[in-house]
């Protein structure tokens, strides 16, 4: 008995391992296509200059609502300061952080506008999947862009981005230090935020 | 006796001050956040760099770009990061890296010979990848954290350690003692002058975008710049994602926001 323990204990650590790969490669696959084909799309449609540019961010919002999932984007960038907020400041905040992903997201991403994604890896990150891509230019060092897509659960099963992080800069990281100094200069008060992305979305 | 070693001197001295501040300064305790206890201070300077910018170096840095072609501004590029190699190889080996100093070697050699004294980057063509490496991020690989966030005069965004690591990187290149030697103190300056209006022309539509689309510029250019540092500390790996916890509480917020 105590010499097939080694075989034992193997085959199991066999088994759970492949099992575990192949559960692990079955998600890991529809992460790369997702990213795939809506990061390409999402080049194509911001092509600067080729529209009008409430026609493009009409078009790119709406890869947006598909492809990522806005109220928990939302729900990171505001930090803890999400639950010191009121469930009206809530509501409005959701729908104001809607247009700011929208407006700085066309404009940080907007100069790749046209140009080919390729998908190189992934890799699971805690709960996530962290789908690693470049940008390919002509002539220049292509650009990294990784995508956090959280898994979706297996009932709704639909996987979504809930962050971009070109050349190791997060998007969602950068919104959440940018809304936290906000606040923190408005005296912890949610509503100095509201106030400026009210102005933000006003102003375009 | 040299008026230069005595500024050395004191730049030696102001080095090690900020070392130690660097080095002393306790790990941050969120770690996506870089500390600003300066930050009056900072926003003041930042306002000031902002207005010097507007009004001198993004006029200049246009101008730049509009009279000097493509080419010839990625030579001037090439040419200084070329200079740079021996600051390069000293940071790759100091963070034992032996691969990275072995492709800075070659890059230098390369570049040096084929592509002219470094007007041309032949060794990229090679497959040879330039990395930015400096005395900050050779701390940063250490565990030294930035310390506090410094928002210096006309040269922006750094923090304690990577101020520092500036000014140990300043004795890491053979030019400048060659400049201290021969009286050319100037070689440093005007290096360091055309390097910030070539590196400034190249981020014109993207400091603009960035500017435009902020809702506090300052705050974002403070995350902008961490996030890089610590990205290239990383050597590029992916950050991971501040906890959000709000595992547990997260039906109940939803509850909640529904009864209102």
């Amino acid at each position: 008995m105590t010499r097939l323990r080694p075989f034992v204990l193997a085959l199991v650590l066999t088994t759970t391992v492949s099992v575990g790969a192949l559960a692990q490669q079955a998600r890991a696959d529809n992460p790369e296509k997702f990213i795939a084909s809506l990061g390409d799309r999402a080049l194509q449609v911001l092509i600067v200059g080729s529209q009008d540019p409430s026609e493009r961010d009409a078009a790119f919002r709406e890869i947006l609502d598909e492809g990522f999932d806005l109220p928990l984007i939302g729900r990171y960038a505001l930090g803890r300061y999400w639950r010191r907020a009121t469930s009206v400041q809530r509501r409005e905040y959701v729908k104001l952080f809607e247009d700011f992903i929208v407006l700085t997201y066309v404009a940080r991403l907007g100069e790749y506008g046209g140009e080919t994604l390729r998908v190189v890896s992934s890799r699971p990150d805690d709960r996530d999947t962290v789908v690693i891509s470049e940008i390919v230019l002509e002539g220049r060092p292509s650009i990294r862009v990784d995508w956090r897509v959280r898994d979706g659960d297996p009932d709704r099963s639909e996987p979504k981005i809930i962050d971009v992080i070109v050349e190791g800069i997060s998007m969602l990281l950068t919104q959440r230090d940018e809304f936290a100094s906000v606040i923190q200069r408005s005296g912890g008060n949610v509503e100095g935020l509201l106030a400026r992305l009210r102005e933000k979305s006003s102003d375009k | 006796m040299n008026p230069l070693s005595k500024i050395s001197r004191r730049r030696a001295i102001t080095a090690a001050a900020l070392f130690v501040l660097a080095a002393c300064a306790s790990p941050d305790g969120e770690p996506t956040q870089i500390a600003d206890p300066l930050e009056p201070v900072n926003r003041y300077i930042f306002a000031a760099n902002l207005a010097l910018d507007t009004t001198v170096i993004e006029p200049v840095a246009t101008v730049y770009r509009n009279i000097v072609p493509d080419p010839a501004r990625d030579s001037v590029r090439n040419f200084l990061r070329n200079l740079e190699s021996p600051v390069l190889l000293t940071n790759d080996v100091l963070q034992r890296d032996i691969g990275a100093a072995g492709v800075t070697t070659k890059r230098f050699f390369i570049n040096t010979t084929v592509g002219i004294l470094g007007l041309f980057d032949r060794a990229s063509d090679m497959g040879l990848a330039r990395r930015d490496e400096d005395f900050g991020q050779t701390m940063g690989t250490y565990g030294v954290g930035p310390g506090a966030y410094l928002v210096l005069p006309i040269l922006g965004p750094s923090s304690l350690r990577d101020a520092a690591g500036n000014f140990v990187d300043y004795y890491f290149d053979p030019l400048n003692y060659y400049a201290g030697n021969t009286d050319r103190a100037n070689i440093s300056f005007l290096r360091a002058g055309i390097r910030g209006v070539d590196t400034r022309a190249r981020a014109i539509e993207t400091l603009d975008e960035i500017e435009r689309t902020s809702i506090d510029f300052y705050a974002t250019i403070r995350s902008l710049y961490h996030q890089r540092r610590q990205s290239e500390i990383r050597n590029g790996s992916t950050p991971s994602l501040p906890k959000l916890d709000l595992s547990s509480d997260a039906d109940e917020d939803r509850t909640a926001s529904l009864e209102n």
